[in-house]
């Protein structure tokens, strides 16, 4: 395999920006995208709501700083305030590329891109095309890179960093269609792969694939995760599927009730309302679910999002996917009945730690997208700040990355190595002593995490869940795999899937147990109060000697203070 | 606001999967493998299949990703029918068969297979990269990200309904044209293009047609309207393929192509006579020579049994033809000027 | 007697006369007049819609605005005449606008697009208003259980928005009627597939390929002959039948019959009045 200059892992939205950026910043490099899926399959075609950005077209009087203020209060201070400035002073010049690039946004009566209201923002600034917006651009990010023939590598499982010291030599990956482990030697590594919250399995709103793969191997090979521990629970996942109603539900007017028939965000967020940030949201469904005004049922209990209000003309232009998605998945049209939601793990604001520029600390490996923490998320991410974020990281990561490539040796990766990998492989597909059955290993994962390291975290249930997690990781050493076929073996997939996730979950857990205080999405009942003097900080969980360790960063602070978060 | 109707009436019953397997490696022909299981009323085929796979034969493959209908992975052929696994509910799939309980579960047609349910998803992409599908920008890469273009209300609702489209493949797997060949542009294909083509902000217009209307592209579709009839995100895909025939007509005009000139004769005929005349279509649409070629052993058992087409002078107009004529030419003058304002 | 404005399609006009004459014969007796529409246009085929999708409202609006003047039913002998004649009135149903343009036009000629007649499927009217037990009563020659595949053609069928009388994926007014004349219909998996015909002048190859899956499966299937709505489809699997066969290497042939044929032998007349030996292959 002739080595890369760059080998981009994972051709969601910020892959493929970062793909476009690198080439447009030195045309003469060598770059790859690997994905373990078509690009145009990512995680990024899910998302419905929008991408925010200061353009000021619904709202004249909407800044940047505003925009910056909103995302460092949602973040309830965690995030790196130097980080914010570059996102949100990046966003109005980057939806306008998207723009000119074919982007379908919707729009608004003078034509220009329309705007509207979202969680925790001050201002109408989340940009949108119905409610397919991550979908198109997605399918406009992947039209272009076609144009601009970048080179795929498509349904390619990425295994592992092939390290030298403190350097990284490129990536070590499988290919899908033959089975055969490949060595893609290369300057830098962009990881762009997407998040983990699909660890939470059944009470997650996440693609079956999004299961951290690139921060498994980034951690594996030594780079620290950063803030693992921050979780957020969407509030309105459908009751039977946990698949995403969009936050545009409530963005265009609608309601959550309870049982009783009361808009019970009165209680929680006077002023906001259902646009509360999602946390704050989530944990209000929550408390009305544990204190009994939940609807039951055997699926489980919940809460009504009702859009009956809003009209069929408004739900059938601007909810048009929701409404296909309530009928086919609930059975219900949201025009004639409420829909049936419950928070459900949706995003993970925790990843690999990176710079502003999303280096990490290991030379040649670069971070964007849901798998990185800059951290503009801090403890809470705002709806509409993850599109924006994988386009702004994912073009900064391209940018630096193909400028920095020039300063590295280039470097091969030893057939020693690979035949270590293919080895390494070939030993867990053995069937003698294994008889674990992933299935199971996977939904137990589920379970423990929806339940000890859920929504309302407690030492005692953290204490069992980081237990629980130990325990599955040694159950994992014995898991059998059925297929043993060498192409398209799904089955090894999600094996190796699943070890990612549970190299992960240990990281979330300990992190949560550690973290005493209650900050954005991480709530602790035994610590119910944001505790800044002790706690403002990151949580770092790095591996040491295979063993996790965890440590602390600090948070960039810049022109806003510590205040208390009130909606 | 409507009082919850919570029917939870969680009722199974067994259904048998019978599922296409073929692996290269070690398999010389395909074959089905069933497995039945019990089903509960709402459970989707990609649940089931999941099921399957994870107690009773995990090496069953398919692809499969974010299980809500937007990523377009898990298109599969269900009792003949291409769609999405994961929106695909088990008990309304029997209640549209004929087979109570038997759910028949193949690959997608019209593609090379690769294992199983998974077929190889580059030939339909390498169409996609022939047939220009991008916004070629009439913005140059340096000045992009200042200002947005204005599109109005009325544009965005002319790609809207298009850039609805995952690339599930699903129309690709129906298509009857591209069953008999595998050449064939593709109705996602020709979707796109139209897409692209309506976009105020892509330069390369004339260029796409220009490919669109060579052989093997949208002159070849034979209107069956399969695509469109299963098209997962209820797109009007045949919309998009007349609408590119429209444009190629207006922009390159009415003798262009076979296919062009196949349909303009049909407005001539009928402003001529109110009636097809038959006899010459094939001349007009193809020429002399390829009639001759073609047609002349099929025209001689055709004139034996006094099936021919009248000739045209024999080709009897519609009673009342001359008022018809009059309506239909003001009607060409109010598309004229149309055509003037539009351009404007 | 149930009457019926009917529209004189073009390939009925000039290569498949059998079609309209055979009806001739027997509409009597089934109790339904066809008063024809002579004053009718060609209704652009599967072409005029995008040549012009103007004049195409305005030359199917005058087809339908002639039956409605009779304060009668629009029936239609050939699928993609009922496809897009159908497809015209959704759009003029949809669009005031244009159902206005349209009406400024027709109302030199005295004629007014209201929307009052159904266009409907002369096979619907034998399904539903006729009905098959009348059907089955007046049989005088059952077809001998004739094993008969069903060759519905696409146009009257998809799009299903425009269509709606069958269920496309699993048709059956067809199978119905050929019961009910004493047929026995056959589990003919193209019966709801293409014969290819509105591609045999631009894209010969293809569809020449398209109806020869059709044919063969058919004879494979043991079937006496393919019957079809559709006299666009009869010439597709008739008329190019030697053709398509040739092309595909098989040295076989079946009969292909029209609906009109089909009712009309089964109620007792015979071949030569049906026009049936002007069919290419016999």
């Amino acid at each position: 395999m002739k080595p890369f200059d760059i080998v981009i892992v994972g051709g969601g939205g910020a892959g493929l920006y970062a793909a476009m950026e690198a080439m447009k910043t030195n045309p003469a490099l060598n770059i790859a995208v690997l994905s373990k899926v078509y690009p145009n399959r990512s995680h990024t075609s899910a998302a419905q709501g929008g991408a925010n950005a200061a353009l000021g077209n619904k709202a004249k009087d909407d800044t940047v700083e505003m925009h910056i203020f909103d995302t460092i209060k949602g973040s309830d201070y965690l995030a790196d305030q130097d980080a914010v400035d570059i996102l949100c002073s990046e966003a109005p010049k980057i939806i306008r590329e998207l723009e000119n690039m074919g982007t379908p946004w919707s729009r608004l009566d003078d034509n220009t891109i329309a705007q509207r209201p979202f969680g925790g923002a001050g201002r109408p600034r989340c940009c949108y095309c119905a409610d397919k917006t991550g979908h198109t651009i997605l399918q406009t990010l992947y039209e272009q890179c076609l144009k601009k023939g970048v080179i795929f590598f498509n349904e390619y499982f990425a295994l592992s960093l092939s390290v030298n010291g403190s350097r990284s030599r490129g990536l070590i990956a499988m290919n899908m269609k033959t089975g055969r482990i490949e060595a893609f030697p290369a300057k830098a590594v962009i990881f762009a792969t997407g998040g983990y919250a699909k660890m939470y399995w059944n009470r997650s709103s996440n693609a079956a694939g999004n299961t951290g793969d690139g921060q498994a191997i980034a951690y594996r090979a030594g780079i620290p995760m950063k803030d693992m521990e921050f979780v957020q629970f969407h509030p309105t996942g459908l009751r039977k599927s946990g698949l995403l109603v969009t936050e545009g539900a409530r963005g265009e007017g609608g309601y959550l009730i309870n049982k009783d028939g009361e808009r019970f965000m009165a209680r929680y967020a006077k002023e906001k309302m259902e646009l509360g940030p999602r946390d704050l949201v989530s944990r209000s469904l929550e408390t009305e679910i544990l204190e009994g005004r939940g609807f039951d049922s055997p699926a489980g209990k919940y809460l009504h999002l009702d859009l009956t209000h809003l009209g069929a003309d408004l739900i059938k232009s601007r909810l048009p996917q929701i409404r296909e998605m309530c009928m086919q998945f609930e059975g219900v049209d949201p025009i004639e009945e409420p829909i049936p939601v419950r928070p459900t793990a949706h995003y993970s604001m925790g990843g690999i730690d990176t710079d502003n520029f999303t280096r990490t600390v290991m030379e040649g490996v670069y971070a964007a997208g849901e798998c990185a923490s800059v951290s503009v998320h801090g403890a809470n991410r705002l709806g509409g700040n993850s599109l924006l974020d994988i386009l702004v990281f994912g073009r900064i990561a391209g940018h630096t990355a193909a400028e920095e490539v020039g300063k590295f040796a280039s470097s091969t990766i030893s057939e020693a190595e690979l035949k270590e990998q293919t080895d390494a492989i070939r030993g867990s597909m053995d069937s003698s002593g294994h008889y674990e059955r992933y299935g199971e290993l996977r939904e137990d994962l589920g379970q423990t995490l929806a339940l000890n390291v859920g929504i309302f975290r407690e030492a005692s249930l953290l204490k069992k869940g980081i237990q629980d997690i130990a325990e599955l990781k040694e159950r994992f050493k014995k898991v059998r795999v059925f297929d043993s076929s060498d192409v398209f073996n799904t089955n090894l997939m999600q094996v190796l899937e699943l070890k990612n996730m549970l190299d992960l979950a240990e990281t979330v857990a300990a992190g949560a147990s550690a973290r005493e205080e209650s900050r954005g999405s991480h709530t602790r009942v035994d610590f119910p109060v944001r505790d800044d003097a002790k706690w403002h900080k990151h949580t770092m969980a790095t591996l040491v000697d295979g063993h996790l360790s965890l440590g602390e960063k600090p948070v960039t602070m810049g022109r806003y203070e510590l205040q208390e978060r009130i909606y | 606001m409507t009082v919850p109707t919570d029917q939870h009436n969680e009722l199974k019953k067994d259904v048998t999967f019978s599922i296409f397997r073929f692996n290269p490696q070690v398999d010389s022909k395909p074959y089905f493998d069933d497995y039945t299981i019990p089903v509960e009323r709402g459970i989707t085929v990609l649940r089931a299949l999941n099921y399957i796979k994870e107690h009773i034969d995990a090496s069953i493959s398919f692809r499969a990703f974010c299980q809500a209908g937007i990523c377009g992975s898990c298109a599969m052929r269900i009792n003949g029918l291409s769609q999405l696994a994961c929106t695909a509910q088990v008990w309304e799939v029997l209640a549209n068969s004929r087979e109570e309980a038997l759910i028949r579960i193949e690959p997608l047609r019209n593609l090379p297979l690769i294992k199983d349910l998974i077929v190889d998803m580059d030939p339909l992409v390498d169409k996609m990269k022939r047939y220009s599908n991008w916004v070629d920008s009439t913005m140059p890469e340096a000045s992009m990200g200042k200002k947005e273009f204005l599109i109005s209300e009325g544009e965005f609702l002319r790609y809207d309904k298009a850039t609805d489209c995952i690339l599930c493949a699903s129309c690709v797997s129906e298509c009857t044209i591209l069953r008999a060949n595998k050449a064939y542009v593709s109705p996602a294909v020709l979707l796109k293009s139209y897409r692209m083509n309506v976009d105020s902000r892509d330069a390369i217009h004339g260029q796409r047609l220009a490919e669109l209307v060579k052989d093997n592209g949208v002159w070849d579709c034979t209107h069956c309207y399969r695509c469109q009839e299963s098209c997962v995100k209820t797109i009007p895909i045949m919309d998009a393929i007349h609408g590119i025939r429209e444009d190629a007509i207006e922009l390159r005009g009415l003798k262009d192509t076979s296919g062009a000139k196949h349909a303009e004769a049909f407005m001539s005929d009928i402003e001529k006579k109110g009636k097809l005349i038959e006899a010459t279509l094939p001349i007009r649409t193809n020429g002399v020579f390829w009639t001759v070629q073609n047609l002349l052993p099929m025209a001689v058992k055709m004139i034996m049994k006094r099936r021919t087409p009248p000739p045209p002078p024999l080709v009897k107009s519609a009673k009342g033809i001359k008022i018809f004529r009059g309506l239909f030419r003001e009607m060409t003058e109010h598309v004229k000027q149309d055509h003037k304002s539009h351009k404007k | 007697m149930k009457r019926y404005a009917y529209y004189l399609s073009c390939i009925n006009e000039s290569m498949t006369k059998e079609v309209d004459r055979s009806i001739d014969l027997w509409q009597k007796d089934l109790g339904i007049e066809l008063v024809k529409l002579h004053e009718g246009t060609c209704c652009g085929g599967s072409n005029l819609d995008y040549v012009s999708p103007k004049h195409f409202a305005l030359v199917n609006a005058r087809n339908i605005a002639l039956a409605e003047k009779l304060g009668l039913d629009l029936i239609v002998s050939c699928n993609t005449c009922l496809m897009t004649i159908r497809s015209a009135k959704k759009k003029l149903d949809e669009s005031p606008e244009l159902k206005k343009e349209v009406n400024d036009l027709l109302k030199k000629e005295g004629l007014e697009y209201r929307g009052t007649s159904e266009v409907r499927h002369l096979l619907w009217v034998l399904i539903d208003d006729v009905g098959l037990d009348t059907i089955r009563q007046k049989v005088k020659v059952p077809l001998k259980n004739y094993r008969i595949a069903p060759f519905y053609g696409c146009h009257i069928l998809r799009p299903s928005t425009v269509l709606g009388h069958d269920n496309p994926r699993d048709p059956s007014s067809l199978d119905q009627l050929i019961e009910a004349l004493g047929g026995q219909t056959l589990p003919y998996n193209h019966k709801n597939r293409c014969c290819g015909f509105h591609t045999l002048l631009v894209a010969e190859q293809e569809s020449l390929n398209v109806a020869a899956e059709a044919l063969n499966e058919a004879m494979d299937l043991k079937a006496d002959f393919i019957v079809t709505p559709c006299p666009l489809c009869h010439t597709s699997l008739d008329g190019y039948q030697e053709k398509a066969l040739k092309h595909a290497g098989v040295a076989r042939s079946i009969p292909v019959f029209h609906i009109s044929e089909m009712v009309g032998l089964a109620l007792g007349y015979n071949a030569k009045q049906l026009g049936i030996k002007r069919h290419i292959v016999s």
